[in-house]
């Protein structure tokens, strides 16, 4: 009785199958693999695609990789076994994501890469990318102008094993460590959380009093580096984030941040939904690299700014 | 006295010993460590882990575990801060129920209650391992947290709010007072009730206390409430500091709890253990956190360090349990 049972449930689960390879005007289903969704910039990120997906006649379903490329690999082969027709893709690692964007090739689903980039000029129909690493070298060019090329500086780094927090990092030392007479006192991972951050720039303030400026990893950190600066009387201390989240672009505009980097998810995600679009519509010339500008945000332009993007 | 007895009474003091003697350390290492500032820092920064470490203790007293502190902490934080924020929209009858101050603090600690009281009612219903039924929990309470802040943190809660995370009372940061009558009523319940004997005899010998009378599943869910409840305490404590509930607050918070009790001598076995012991291990990671930064030891350091300080914890309380 058992194993009928599990023969009809198997014959349902096949016919529901061939019934799903079988449609034509059903409306296409694009997937949106994101790193991440324990970071508003990510969800953000998805939301977008997904909205615009929605806009564009299509359906759509997040999957979370929880910054595991394994997990990544697992929604990559459920998305192709149930029948997605694209994937708007954002990477969990460039070297190790790549294997995963040549097995939907290998099927000819078309995946769109978004934000990060992977290691391979071949595999993703279109990476319409966004450069931290460029992107944290305007803010380093910004900060020593902000510092005037001297004084002390702290970095509170994201977390230490993604590669995001070195890309950053990079990018900014690439610039500021050409001045001499700017000092590093300290740098330390605050794990990219808020609550962490104050703890971490509690402990810092005690070793160094006298600094100058505070680089961080991402908003989120800022904002918790600047709770601490507050409570220790130091608001002069200049404070530079990343990501433009909302609580951010409010803090530059009360002067408590003194910037940010911009790099437009809005854009990014509906440029990639619409990628998809063109490519369900028979174009297949797309770029392999699209880079979205990113802009540093901070007093003298806040107001053309609002959370995440442009005010509109 | 002999060397076994002189050895367990050595073993009773381990955790003050080790406090002080990494304070001291620190102390010659660094002139900015034995200041006030830097000791309000470490008690405030220790009173969360203090407070979710309490009820961590109760629960391996009695042999079991509790992995949905963190996620219980963040979705008890946001529950109340969305509340402050917005209250409450009922669209079908346009009805807006706002909340008070007071208000939104009882629901968050309502929250983290049932989610406890979840907890023990699973684990002593249907006899599913702590160690399974909490992990569930930990990811049901971070989807619930999602859903409830669409994964985006709520920030701007206020002054008042943001007293309890940042204000003074009698000198004594708010933050500080709070974990401290955590401390001393989890300390009187554990040592002075009937309800605190029965914690140390369920885990010492289960089936014991069963055939003395105890009603075991009534305790252990008791304990499983209380846990979530200090976990919903401090839920608050974090949002209020950081004027912020963050969709991801409290990750890794339970291995800290735990690495807490574990280093105050608590036997993850159940029935030896104390209050006070946690809160020593909990001042532990506190002064090693705050002490690791002040140095600048590279980030990828402190983690191999704390995982060292953890484990030669539970090898001395090994070696002296054996003694005993």
């Amino acid at each position: 009785m058992k194993q009928f049972k599990l023969l009809v449930l198997l014959l349902i689960l096949f016919a529901g199958c061939s019934g799903n390879n079988q449609k034509s005007d059903e409306p296409k289903k694009v997937a949106i693999v994101v790193s991440t969704l324990n970071n508003p910039w990510f969800v953000f990120l998805a939301e977008t695609a997904a909205k615009k997906a929605k806009e564009l006649g299509y359906e759509s379903k997040i999957f979370d990789s929880q910054n595991n490329t394994a997990l990544e690999s697992d929604h990559f082969e459920n998305a192709l076994a149930s029948g997605y027709d694209a994937i708007l893709f954002n990477p969990t690692d460039a070297a190790g994501s790549v294997s995963n964007v040549e097995k939907a090739k290998k099927a000819e689903i078309p995946v769109f890469c978004m934000d990060r980039e992977i290691n391979s000029r071949t595999a993703a129909t279109s990476q319409i990318l966004s450069d931290s690493y460029s992107a944290c070298v305007e803010l380093g060019k910004l900060f020593v102008d902000t510092l005037q090329k001297k004084g002390q500086y702290v970095e509170l780094l994201g977390i230490v094993s993604d590669n995001n927090t070195w890309n950053r990092s990079k990018g900014f030392h690439s610039v500021v460590d050409n001045f001499p007479n700017l000092k590093m006192v300290a740098q330390q991972s605050a794990d990219f959380d808020r609550n962490k951050a104050m703890e971490v720039m509690e402990s810092i303030l005690q070793a160094h009093p006298q600094i100058d400026g505070v680089f961080c990893g991402n908003d989120a950190m800022a904002m918790g580096a600047i709770q601490a600066l507050v409570a220790a009387g130091k608001s002069h201390v200049k404070v530079f984030g990343f990501d433009g989240s909302e609580d951010a672009v409010i803090a530059v505009s009360e002067g408590k941040l003194a910037a940010t980097a911009m790099q437009y998810p809005k854009d990014i995600a509906e440029k990639a939904a619409t990628f998809a679009h063109e490519y369900f519509g028979g174009k297949r010339d797309f770029p392999q690299k699209l880079p979205i500008a990113v802009d540093v945000v901070n007093k003298s332009n806040i107001d053309q700014f609002t959370a995440y993007g442009k005010k509109e | 006295m002999d060397i076994s007895q002189y050895r367990s009474k050595l073993a009773r003091f381990q955790s003050s010993i080790a406090l002080f003697v990494l304070c001291l350390a620190l102390s010659i290492l660094s002139d900015k460590f034995l200041t006030p500032e830097n000791g309000w820092n470490i008690l405030r920064q220790t009173s969360v882990n203090v407070c979710i470490s309490v009820g961590m203790t109760l629960v391996v007293l009695t042999a079991g575990i509790d992995l949905s502190v963190g996620a219980v902490l963040a979705l008890s934080g946001a529950v109340a801060a969305g509340l402050l924020k917005t209250g409450i929209e009922l669209p079908s009858n346009d009805l807006f129920v706002g909340f008070t101050l007071l208000g939104t603090i009882v629901v968050g600690l309502i929250t983290g209650s049932f989610l406890g009281f979840f907890n023990g009612w699973v684990i002593t219903r249907f006899k599913v391992p702590p160690f399974v039924a909490t992990l569930a929990m930990l990811t049901i309470a971070r989807g619930f947290t999602m859903l409830w802040t669409k994964g985006y943190p709520i920030s701007g809660l206020g002054p008042n709010f943001a007293f309890i995370g940042t204000g003074w009372f009698l000198g004594v940061p708010v933050l500080v007072w709070i974990a401290l009558i955590v401390v001393v009523v989890a300390v009187i319940i554990s040592n002075k009730t009937a309800f605190g004997r029965y914690i140390y005899a369920i885990g010492g010998n289960e089936s014991a206390a069963k055939l003395s009378g105890i009603d075991i599943g009534k305790v252990k869910v008791l304990v499983y409430t209380i846990a979530g409840a200090l976990a919903a305490v401090g839920g608050i404590m974090v949002t209020s500091r950081l004027d912020s509930a963050q969709p991801n607050a409290g990750m890794g918070y339970e291995l800290d709890s735990i690495a807490a009790v574990v280093i105050g001598g608590t036997s993850l076995s159940g029935g030896r253990g104390s209050i006070m012991g946690t809160v020593l291990g909990a001042l532990i990671i506190g002064v090693l956190n705050n002490g690791l930064v002040l140095l600048d030891v590279s980030p990828f350091w402190q983690q191999v360090v704390k995982g060292l300080v953890i484990l030669l914890a539970v090898i001395i309380d090994k070696v002296n349990s054996k003694a005993e």
